[in-house]
């Protein structure tokens, strides 16, 4: 062992050895916090002598966000790449399936206005597209909506079926599917799997003040009660107050209000009527006067939330709206009240410091883009760890690129669903359409959609997170046309296109005639649970 | 549906149990569960593979006497063809059961443990053929005992199937079997749904693990199962003799 160390000591090329990322100190005990540092954990072996330790330090008495949460089916492989076990996952967190999104009301707001955002890409989409054949059929006489016709997730969703049956392995799935789950009981979950299972230090203390080297890096942070807290790369999970790269660093803040108008979100749990009640296996989004409400349903209880702008909405206007829709069970002194402050940091990773979650930037919950960005950039984090100093500002040049674009994409395509909108009861629908307030990158594509449906040669970036698919379940879902008599010889293979609309025509009936609903499946898997194959 | 209620030898005393009829409750099962104890028995023609319960996806160990749903090439001509008959098949009409106590009603429990039922839609039930459950001075018959005991049996048997199946998936045994069968037809059919252990896997057991399966009495059923499967050729063999001969 000694000769070892005079070696390095002794080798002026190892001096790189000196600066090697060996130790990750995550600020912040949420779900972001505890998914970053799991995820590293898990990959780099912390808890062994050889592995990169991780050390979680939360501020006591400081409570997460804690409202009913949506995620994306990445959910499954951020479970299992920390080694969770699904059945464990859905009993502790009172989650449940979740298969895309339903939006009601949202083009013109009459009681059969919806749409449906599954999480099934189309029938035979990666062979080819159906977008143009439904077009064609639907010009010509009265066809089911695109998603029932070319995807069988939506007849799932609208029976209360589950995605999956009880025979089906833990994290397979029949129809693709993402997870409801109760996001306090989640952040409690993972804390105990972080410190027992993948040896992650927990400290709970105070964050004082931070120390800095010469260069800008933070070298170690200063707790209440622990000292100093020594690290080489430091991320930031403090929430909203973005205790490191926003006040430390003071990276500005990029609001893109001007994009999206919410700002507000009174939020309320709902009891169900009984423990049997159906649970919706999708998440219900519903649009109002000035925003939408969306509604989740956990296995204990839903969560619901109006979601709208304070330009366009008085609160007592706002709440009046909610406890509507709430009917009943409507208790206004029960309703919390949160600012949406819609936007991102310039950049997300500074010198040895990178933000992760709220500290990073948010948006309105429309198509659940929080929990993902925290799965996205705590596997982009663990996966591409520097291993010592002098590499990492090229993986946080990196990083930060890859991220900026993500915002940007998601940006877009929460608008996409505004300015589809047809509504007129409320200026914040016309103020929506406005072209001033249309990002430059989705008039673009708006533009190439005129003629054509969109591919995924429109999105040629690696780090896409919206697919094609995803684009026209929202076109064409809202009604949008693209307009193909310019080049009719696109309509080619109508046999292939019949082939795969009676192929998704038969899916749905077996899926229908074989799946259990929501409730159904989710006591099961409390009472059996899944197997592992 | 099966109507379930407790025996007694009052209500029961004039009932008989005809033993053919009993075989036919097996004619339309393509798995027929299995617990350890029987499966040297099954395993002379059956092979013995893990299926997942459609109620609980829990899996559970079977002899496979058919390809498809509704399919048990050992019952033909309207008769039982196999050597063995599978506990689950020779219990009939008898279960275990819990019956709400009625007050004024007393009922026998089998040395307090369970209690024994009786299928009363079982169409093995006659008054007129058969074996009698009770003599005529209401004691039980040899042929009741020897019921009651296939229901021991069972109940043992389900104890020691869990065993079985917690070891193969904690030390991740399991394995799903991949086969496409080709019938003298032509038709084709991909075996779904069965699992059976993983030869490679076990193979590579360190000594702690494998005497622990030693220890707990699951080597030999383990290594049945995997000589069992060869069974799957017979009856691939069975179905062909049967599509030839219609």
């Amino acid at each position: 062992m000694q000769s070892t160390q005079i070696n390095t000591a002794n080798n002026p090329d190892n001096a790189s050895d000196n600066n090697s990322i060996k130790k990750i100190v995550v600020v912040g005990g949420g779900i972001a916090g505890w998914l970053t540092a799991g995820r590293i954990a898990a990959r780099h072996k912390s808890g062994t002598e050889e592995g990169v330790s991780v050390v979680l330090i939360e501020s006591p008495g400081i409570s997460a966000m804690g409202v009913g949460e949506g995620t994306w089916p990445t959910m499954r492989s951020t479970l299992i790449a920390l080694g969770i076990n699904e059945t464990d996952f859905i009993r502790e967190c009172n989650a449940t399936f979740k298969q895309g999104a339903k939006f009601s009301k949202w083009v013109d707001g009459t009681d059969n206005d919806f749409y449906y955002h599954p999480l099934v890409l189309p029938q035979g989409f990666s062979k080819g597209d159906l977008a143009a054949y439904w077009l064609a059929k639907e010009q010509q006489s009265k066809v089911n909506s695109f998603s029932n016709e070319v995807c069988f997730q939506e007849a799932i969703c609208e029976k209360g079926l589950a995605p999956k049956t009880i025979r089906t392995p833990e994290f397979d799935a029949i129809a693709n599917y993402a997870y409801h789950l109760d996001s306090v009981k989640f952040a409690d979950f993972l804390q105990k799997h972080c410190i027992k299972k993948l040896g992650v230090t927990y400290i709970s203390d105070n964050v004082v003040s931070v120390n800095s080297a010469k260069d800008g890096d933070i070298t170690s942070l200063l707790t209440k009660n622990n000292g100093d807290i020594s690290g080489d790369l430091f991320v930031d999970c403090t929430g909203f107050s973005s205790l490191l790269l926003g006040k430390h660093y003071q990276i500005p803040f990029k609001s893109c209000k001007d994009i999206l108008f919410i700002d507000t979100a009174l939020a309320i749990q709902v009891a169900y009527d009984d423990e049997d009640s159906p649970i919706a296996s999708h998440t219900l989004s519903t649009a109002q006067e000035a925003g939408w409400i969306w509604d989740i349903g956990l296995q204990h209880r839903r969560g619901v939330g109006y979601v709208y702008s304070s330009k366009h909405s008085s609160e007592e206007h706002a709440r009046e709206i909610l406890a509507q829709y709430v009917g009943d069970k409507f208790d206004n002194a029960s309703v919390r009240k949160i600012p949406i402050n819609s936007g991102h940091r310039e950049k997300f990773w500074q010198n040895n410091c990178v933000a992760v979650g709220l500290s990073a930037g948010f948006l309105e919950p429309l198509e659940a883009s929080a929990l993902v960005l925290v799965e996205l950039s705590a596997k982009m984090i663990s996966e591409q760890l520097p291993v010592t100093r002098s590499s990492m500002d090229i993986i946080a040049k990196r990083f930060n690129e890859t991220f900026l674009y993500r915002w940007d994409k998601i940006i877009d395509f929460l608008k996409l669903h505004y300015i589809l909108s047809k509504r007129v009861d409320n200026s914040f629908w016309s103020e929506n359409r406005d072209p001033n307030s249309i990002p430059q990158s989705l008039k673009d594509l708006m533009a190439l959609w005129q003629h054509r449906s969109p591919t995924d040669n429109d999105f040629n970036s690696n780090n896409e997170i919206f697919p094609a698919a995803s684009y026209q379940y929202v076109l064409y879902g809202m009604g949008f046309k693209s307009d193909y008599s310019h080049a009719p010889h696109l309509l080619n293979d109508w046999h292939y296109a019949n082939q795969q609309f009676a192929q998704n025509k038969k899916l749905t009936v077996t899926a229908i005639s074989n799946l259990p609903t929501n409730r159904e499946l989710l006591k099961k898997v409390k009472q059996y649970g899944f197997t592992h194959l | 549906m099966a109507n379930l209620v407790a025996v007694d030898s009052k209500s029961h005393k004039d009932i008989k149990i005809n033993n053919t009829l009993v075989e036919a409750h097996g004619k339309n099962l393509h798995l027929v569960p299995a617990v350890l104890a029987e499966f040297t028995h099954i395993a002379l023609q059956q092979p013995i593979v893990l299926t997942k319960n459609g109620e609980t996806g829990q899996f559970v160990c079977a002899g496979m006497f058919g390809f498809e749903e509704g399919e048990n090439l050992f019952w033909q001509n309207q008769q039982w063809q196999g050597l063995y008959l599978p506990l689950q098949i020779q219990r009939q009409p008898f279960f275990i059961g819990e019956v709400p106590i009625q007050p004024g009603k007393e009922i026998k429990r089998e040395n307090d443990d369970f209690l024994v039922c009786i299928d009363t839609n079982s169409p093995a039930i006659s008054t007129t053929e058969g074996e009698s459950l009770f003599s005529a001075k209401g004691e039980e018959t040899p042929y009741f005992k020897q019921a009651k005991n296939c229901l021991v049996q069972i109940i043992q048997g389900e104890l020691d199937n869990q065993m079985l199946i917690e070891q193969l998936q904690e030390m991740v045994l399991i394995q799903p079997i991949s086969l496409e069968i080709t019938f003298i037809n032509k038709k084709q059919t991909r075996l779904n749904g069965l699992y059976t252990i993983d030869k490679e896997k076990l193979a590579a057991l360190n000594h702690e693990k494998i005497f622990k399966l030693h220890q707990l009495g699951l080597l030999l059923p383990i290594h049945i199962m995997i000589a069992s499967l060869g069974q799957i050729y017979s009856l691939i063999d069975k179905k062909n003799k049967q599509l030839a001969h219609n």
